[in-house]
């Protein structure tokens, strides 16, 4: 009896156990071949209302274990910002054609999309920044998108530039995302056009208000931030790839040691001695030192004007000053695109869809309601630009800016020129032999994956 | 029963033992479920072409049976459901690991070659220069079957001239009867069937491999279902040379196989590569690499220190906080104790953050509080003990939960004993407390060693490794193998698993001898008592 009543319990784990073995052994081949039977549930869960009030249904969020498709004529994955917005505009194109249209949700979008279309269960369109574009490519999991050049000359051409990689088109785009110099109005009403002028500015404010204790609010960090790191650079002409004939950065040509670089170290350098910049300042604390009124001027992205207005901080945006014996610093563009997957199993309405659909200042401008970034198609941009100064001041701030490089070696640069510029910053190293160090480190890094 | 010989149990069952009708009852509804369920796991299977997971599931479900319908291998009937999670989450894992770390599995070499030649090519599709953009209606001759009929593609120029291409080619569409949108988009036209928006999408595949010859080399293919351009790809894949020439450029560059990748002779490589065997190579790169051997000795060295001290401190302060609160005449211990759990109730990784903020050397708590200008996050030292406390802090409630657990079974009789012979408090902690609770803790101290040797979160979520010394960022202050694993593979240009893969089967091989030697030295602990 007793043994029986076990041998039953037994079972009950046996047959739960099924399923386990089974998610398991799909996997031999891909991620997550066959683990679909225990994810349908959780697929249901919808994440976010829809704004519009028509049939439209909400995005569904996409399992992470089984990011499997819904069963629609056209499948969107985007992040849940954009979903909803999406929907809506997706539905309009789905009823002009006939057809239906799904817009999911995919939190770790790269990583899922990556999985996902590896084993054919991946979406016909998905939405992501430009700077995934050459893994994507290497990956073989987007395919080209045949722009003609009069759609392309409706975005601005660091956009189009941007989706390109080896010289074909793999995106379109409809976003520009940079940094710019966010300042506190109440502690510096004027924006400044020079860095001396930011100090002055700064030291001003702080003899006013003992509570400022950072000048400038620039993430930084014990390991560095190379993002961060590349505008100052760039005010002297220096940068991380020299630029090859057609445009695109060259992954043999590193040029962190330039002599233009090296006097964007040495200005890093002088700031850290100053005390102006520090790595005690990183992304885990930038954002709360501005909002909690401990520095005048932010160096900062779109990303944190929520948290900024939230906090009731009056705030104006300017491009980022000029460095002394330099130009005013750059920052890299990112640039918000429309892939088309590999193996879209309805690449054509895929292809109609990015190539006639997301190209319209209609839907540039619905875009931009969810992202707040301004719109790539210029057409788009100078509307917004017009009733929001915000949007201007991102845009003028990034008027000159490059795309951050989208090929894959600029993963070899990250972490070692992120920790040069902290080293420089703390004093640790000289900006010359430090930056020395770091190009040696690049080339030697990107040598090692080919 | 447990005496009775395990041949006679089903005499004994069958004639004067009853089973009670709802355990049958439930057996049959657990094994059809099992059934049910198999047959639905095996249809998605199908569904997926995953043929090695049909057999897998297949055989599962006859050891299932086996076991379960049949009144055979009672054993079997205890050990099944081990087995099947051990298999599945233990051995298959490391099968794989050490499967992938013969090949060069990672970005860049994800696809089989002929994947990868498919897609260069693809991707080498460029419109030809000065082609104009035809309006495009997708088509079928009228009668044919719009799913499966020929394809016909309705064109229409930018001067309004209409064409009709088919795989032979193109020709031009007399005007009559035909009608069009404002943009020039043909929507009728005697002689063919035009495709709508779903139907046209239906045939997606076909339209992949679809185009309209118009040379040697180009071809007019569509794009979505309202435009079409005159493309060519200007790579050319030789089957029997293995080699891709690039047409875009004179002279002529052709890319052979190496590494992978198509490279050309001056070292270029074609973006997408594919998933090839290795060999032995990635071990062979571990055991070579200067740097990698460099650095090795010295992240070795602090990863066992790391583990040891933590799992020390932990020990040490979890188990002198137990004895303190398992004194019977301390009152209000349910509080206390609850109030020493809570670090442990927190999830790991907001702690981790949370401390990383405490440490910052401007704004940090710590420094705040304790008048200090130690650069916690960025000296080398004190990097290794703001790692430290922080795991302290993280792991002596769970030492603290063992130890109660441990001392509370300790029988109070020999303490007692020990007492009358007169033993001291002291005493009676070291020879008779101590080693009783070690015997109960010892193997629970060789998991936590196990644990912390891994413990590639905390470091990440602390300090990312770092701080990184004069100029060399793939050897960090605080590494631990698998952190430093993870840069090793992931920092290069191309991420490779593979490499990782081989990193990650020295740490088990590292961690499985450690973990035996303990295991031995606690079943010396054992035959002592």
């Amino acid at each position: 009896m007793h043994k029986r009543a076990l041998g039953a319990a037994a079972l009950t784990s046996a047959a739960a156990l099924v399923l386990a073995g089974c998610g398991s052994s799909g996997s031999t081949t891909s991620s997550s071949a066959s683990a679909g039977n225990t994810a349908s549930a959780s697929e249901s869960a919808s994440a976010s209302e829809s704004a519009s009030a028509s049939e439209t249904a909400a995005p569904e969020e996409v399992d992470a274990k089984d990011p499997s498709r819904a069963d629609a004529d056209l499948v969107i994955w985007a992040d849940a910002n954009r979903a909803p917005i999406l929907t809506t505009y997706a539905q309009q194109f789905a009823d002009e054609n006939g057809v239906t249209v799904a817009v999911q949700i995919a939190a770790e979008t790269r990583k899922q999309f990556g999985d996902a279309t590896k084993v054919g269960k991946g979406p016909d369109i998905v939405v992501g920044a430009h700077d995934w574009l050459g893994e994507l490519v290497q990956n073989g999991t987007v395919a080209p998108i045949q722009l003609d050049d009069a759609t392309a000359a409706k975005f601005a051409p660091a956009a189009v530039a941007a989706s390109k990689f080896d010289g074909q088109n793999y995106g379109v785009p409809f976003s520009v995302e940079n940094i710019a110099l966010v300042r506190n109005t109440d502690m510096a009403p004027d924006a400044p056009a020079t860095m001396d002028d930011l100090l002055k500015a700064a030291k001003a404010a702080k003899a006013k208000d003992p509570k400022i204790s950072v000048l400038l609010d620039q993430p930084v960090g014990k390991t560095g931030n190379a993002y961060y790191t590349y505008p100052w650079l760039s005010a002297f002409g220096g940068g991380i790839f020299a630029l090859k004939d057609n445009g695109d950065y060259d992954a043999d040509k590193v040029i962190v040691n330039s002599p233009e670089a090296i006097k964007g170290a040495e200005q890093l350098a002088k700031m850290g001695k100053d005390k102006v910049l520090s790595t005690n300042v990183g992304d885990d604390n930038s954002e709360g030192i501005f909002t909690g009124g401990k520095a005048p001027f932010f160096i900062t992205g779109p990303w944190s004007i929520p948290n900024i207005k939230k906090a009731g901080i009056n705030y104006g945006i300017s491009p980022l000053p000029s460095l002394t014996g330099g130009d005013a610093m750059q920052p890299f563009l990112g640039i918000q695109l429309f892939y088309v997957s590999s193996k879209a199993k309805n690449a054509t309405l895929a292809q109609e869809f990015v190539t006639n659909y997301v190209p319209t200042k209609e839907f540039q401008l619905a875009m931009f309601e969810a992202g707040g970034r301004p719109p790539a198609l210029t057409e788009a941009y100078e509307e917004v630009a017009a009733a929001d100064p915000d949007v201007k001041a991102w845009y003028e701030a990034g008027k000159d800016g490059k795309p951050m490089p989208n090929i894959p070696a600029m993963n070899s640069v990250w972490g070692p020129l992120g920790q040069a510029a902290a080293d420089v910053i703390a004093g640790k190293a000289e900006p010359k032999a430090r930056f020395d160090a770091a190009q040696k480190e690049i080339v030697a890094n990107i040598k090692k994956a080919s | 029963m447990a005496a009775v010989p395990q041949t006679l149990e089903p005499v004994k069952l069958g004639s004067g033992y009853n089973t009670p009708w709802w355990a049958s009852a439930l057996k049959w509804g657990l094994i059809a479920a099992a059934l049910a369920l198999a047959a639905y796991v095996v249809q998605r299977l199908v569904a997926n072409g995953s043929w090695l997971g049909v057999v897998i599931t297949a055989f599962i479900l006859l050891c299932i049976l086996a076991v379960y319908a049949t009144r055979r291998a009672i054993p079997m009937k205890y050990l099944l459901p081990g087995l099947i999670l051990l298999v599945s989450l233990q051995i298959w894992p490391i099968v794989y690991t050490v499967a992938t770390a013969f090949t060069n599995y990672g970005q860049g070499h994800t696809l089989s070659k002929q994947e990868a030649i498919d897609i260069n090519v693809a991707n080498s599709v460029k419109e030809v220069e000065g082609s104009e953009r035809f309006k495009l209606s997708i088509a079928v001759p009228e009668g044919g079957d719009v799913a499966t009929a020929d394809l016909a593609f309705l064109l229409t120029k930018p001067d309004g001239s209409t064409y009709v291409g088919t795989k032979k080619g193109l020709e031009p569409l007399p005007a009559d009867g035909v009608e069009k949108t404002d943009t020039g988009k043909i929507t009728k036209a005697p002689g063919y069937t035009i495709l709508n928006a779903r139907e046209a999408n239906k045939r997606s595949a076909d339209l992949k491999a679809f185009a309209v010859p118009v040379s040697d080399t180009a071809g007019i293919k569509s794009v979505g279902i309202s435009a079409a351009f005159q493309g060519a790809p200007t790579l050319k894949y030789d089957a029997a040379a293995d080699t891709m020439t690039d047409t875009s450029v004179t002279p002529n560059v052709v890319y052979s196989p190496k590494n992978a990748y198509f490279t050309a002779p001056d070292g270029k490589t074609l973006a997408t590569g594919w998933k090839e065997n290795v060999g032995t190579k990635n071990f062979k790169t571990l055991l070579t690499n200067e740097t990698i051997r460099a650095g090795f000795l010295k992240i070795f060295l602090w990863n066992v220190a790391f583990a040891a001290i933590s799992v020390l401190s932990t020990f040490l302060l979890g188990m002198l906080l137990a004895l303190l609160f398992n004194d019977p005449k301390l009152k209000g211990k349910g509080f206390y104790r609850s109030l020493l759990i809570l670090p442990y109730a927190i999830p790991g990784f907001v702690t981790a953050l949370v401390w990383a903020s405490m440490f910052n050397q401007e704004f940090g708590l710590v420094n705040t509080l304790t008048h200090l200008n130690v650069d916690w996050l960025g000296n080398a030292w004190a990097a290794k003990a703001a790692i430290l406390i922080t795991n302290l802090w993280l792991g002596f409630p769970y030492m603290f939960l063992v130890c109660t657990g441990a001392l509370q079974s300790i029988p109070s009789d020999v303490k007692e004993a020990a007492k009358i012979d007169g033993a001291g408090p002291f005493r009676t902690l070291r020879s008779i407390t101590m080693p009783l609770l070690l015997v109960a803790v010892g193997p629970l101290l060789i998991a936590s060693f196990a644990f912390n040797f891994n413990n590639f979160s905390l470091i990440y979520l602390l300090t990312q490794g770092g701080p990184f010394q004069s100029g060399d960022t793939s050897i960090g202050s605080t590494d631990l193998l698998i952190t430093y694993a993870f840069r090793l593979a992931f920092s290069g240009a191309s991420p490779n698993i593979g490499l990782a893969s081989a990193v990650c089967i020295f740490i088990f091989f590292i961690v499985a001898l450690m973990s035996y030697s303990g295991f031995r030295r606690t079943a010396q602990l054992e035959e002592v008592n």
